[in-house]
């Protein structure tokens, strides 16, 4: 039974970090980074960086030292990936914040308002759904990443967070405050604008929970592979026939029904940035599904059946 | 939202499938789009002398330096308009700039040109639209001409040397020139509510253009040092580079 010996080098000076010896053949690249992280502790095992080119992909958790292409003695570069947080904390993070922002203008706290106008409330109902619909998404949001998204990723770089709360908190501001502003002008064309948007607000939160329940389940059993999503019984994943990403699809669809039923500049201006990002974030899926699978069905567009 | 966009890396470049059909490190542009290119920077090279020439014209005829914008304001607009197209470069990939840095240099001249100096017509008259105006007249020539010759491998030293040593006064003459000319136009904004909407409306949208140019002006504060010093460190690079070559000669 062979021992391999494993050098770890700094990515960019190349200087040796460390030198592991007696590594087992079948040890796992998280042992590894274990091994490392004990011989450094500020570098725990998310934020190091292990991969066999300097200038190449970082190495997964699951690869074992004898299937890599390296001899006995192996060499290993490190890249320090910076402070790290992990995808839950984040989410819980950006999610909270909105929820809370607004009900600051909802209740109209006085310094928002001005002193006139604090603790007053508004005389349109149509205020008083928005309040409720703005609160159940991000209650949602905050539910399923509680107990139902997996995440592939243990973690991300700590300043995403400062850049990602900005905008999620700072749109939250900005569209709450015409939302619930004294002199907010309700849709004009009334109660059948308002109903046919909150139907529409409705389904697209349901169809969105029932994506992300369906893609959770295809990692039921904690693994971290990529696997084809495909239409269960429940109606509203029928939408995996046309689209790769319906939970952006649904998404996008809750953000205009919104906009609808406040008939609000700023919340469209967020409807069209958040169409655009996840625009971007259901090609890349796209394309990473053609990549890895042959058999991947081409009826399906990324995210708007047969536009888009 | 779901797990995506951890500021993904592009394992392939971008280039993945025609890596396989070409052995060549870096798709430049084609021969057609170089004629183009080519074309447009002359074009552009042009345009700009003739603004250059029309300030001269106007300030011999007139005696003095006051309100000469009104001589070259057509082609100004013209040409300075015309720029957009750069943006378009970059997305098709003929020129290998950002496209969001482009976007935002392109767009903040733009922005200048018809939100501030066309729109208030107050500040037409202002001194400091001829020292942003010359600034970028001069700024133009040089960089238009720097391409031109780029594109058809033949580039002067002493173009190389404008280009990378000019803007060390042009860029805080044109900075001082685009922020006076703003500060001036504030009092026309605020008494006009120019591009200003207030509540209530039934877009539920507010907008005030006066603040909005109070803040465009506080974002030179941390931008303009930022291009400064990255133009002075590609000044050292590219200049000394130079020299190493002329010495190994």
């Amino acid at each position: 039974f062979v021992s391999y010996q494993v050098e770890i080098l700094d990515w960019k000076t190349k200087k040796q970090l460390c030198f592991l010896d007696k590594v087992e053949a079948n040890a796992t690249i998280r042992e590894i980074r274990l091994m490392f992280h004990k011989l450094y502790p500020r570098w725990y095992p998310a934020r190091q960086s292990i991969k066999l080119d300097p200038k190449g992909k970082s190495l997964r958790d699951e690869e074992i030292l004898q299937h890599l292409p390296v001899g006995t003695t192996a060499t290993l570069y490190f890249k320090d990936l910076g402070p790290q947080i992990g995808w839950t904390t984040v989410f819980l993070i950006e999610y909270t914040g909105p929820l809370f922002i607004y009900f600051l203008f909802y209740f109209r706290m006085p310094f928002v308002y001005g002193l006139d106008e604090r603790f007053t409330s508004s005389p349109h109902p149509v205020v008083n759904l928005a309040c409720i619909c703005h609160s159940f998404h991000y209650i949602k949001r905050l539910i399923e990443t509680l107990f139902v998204h997996r995440f592939s990723h243990g973690t991300m770089p700590l300043r995403n967070i400062v850049k990602n709360c900005l905008y999620y908190w700072g749109f939250a501001a900005w569209l709450a405050y015409y939302i619930n502003h004294p002199l907010y002008t309700p849709p004009s064309y009334g109660k059948k604008q308002i109903n046919f948007a909150v139907i529409m607000f409705l389904l697209c939160e349901a169809g969105n929970f029932s994506i992300h329940v369906a893609l959770s389940d295809l990692r039921r059993n904690g693994s971290k592979t990529r696997k084809i999503p495909y239409p269960t019984k429940n109606p509203f994943t029928w939408l995996f026939f046309f689209v790769s990403c319906p939970n952006y699809t649904y998404e996008v669809g809750t953000w205009i029904s919104f906009t609808i039923m406040t008939q609000c500049v700023p919340v469209g201006l967020f409807t069209l940035l958040c169409f655009i990002q996840m625009t971007i974030w259901a090609k890349d899926k796209h394309c990473t599904y053609l990549r890895e699978f042959k058999d991947y069905p081409s009826l399906r567009m990324p995210i708007i059946p047969f536009l888009l | 939202m779901a797990a995506s966009g951890s500021g993904g890396s592009r394992a392939d470049n971008g280039y993945g499938s025609q890596q396989q059909q070409q052995p060549r490190r870096r798709k430049g542009p084609g021969a057609l789009a170089t004629a183009y290119l080519v074309i447009y920077n002359v074009v552009m090279t042009a345009g700009w002398l003739v603004i250059a020439v029309g300030l001269v014209r106007a300030y011999l005829a007139k005696g003095s330096y006051h309100n000469l914008y009104y001589s070259i304001e057509k082609p100004l607009k013209f040409f300075q308009t015309g720029a957009l197209l750069e943006i378009l470069h970059c997305a098709f990939g003929i020129v290998p700039s950002s496209v969001v840095l482009t976007a935002f240099q392109v767009m903040s001249r733009v922005f200048l040109t018809w939100a501030v100096t066309h729109s208030v017509k107050e500040v037409q008259t202002e001194d400091s639209v001829l020292l942003f105006v010359v600034a970028w007249t001069i700024t133009e020539i040089i960089r238009y001409s720097f391409y031109t010759f780029s594109l058809l491998n033949h580039l002067p030293y002493l173009i190389k040397w404008a280009r990378y040593t000019l803007f060390i006064v042009l860029y805080p003459m044109g900075v001082s020139g685009e922020l006076l000319t703003i500060y001036a136009a504030l009092p026309f904004v605020r008494q006009s509510g120019l591009y200003s909407i207030s509540l209530p409306n039934k877009y539920n949208f507010s907008f005030d253009y006066y603040t909005f140019l109070i803040l465009v002006m506080i974002s030179y504060i941390p931008i303009f040092p930022q291009l400064y010093f990255h133009m002075l460190h590609q000044r050292r690079k590219v200049l000394s580079h130079t020299e190493e070559h002329k010495k190994s000669e």
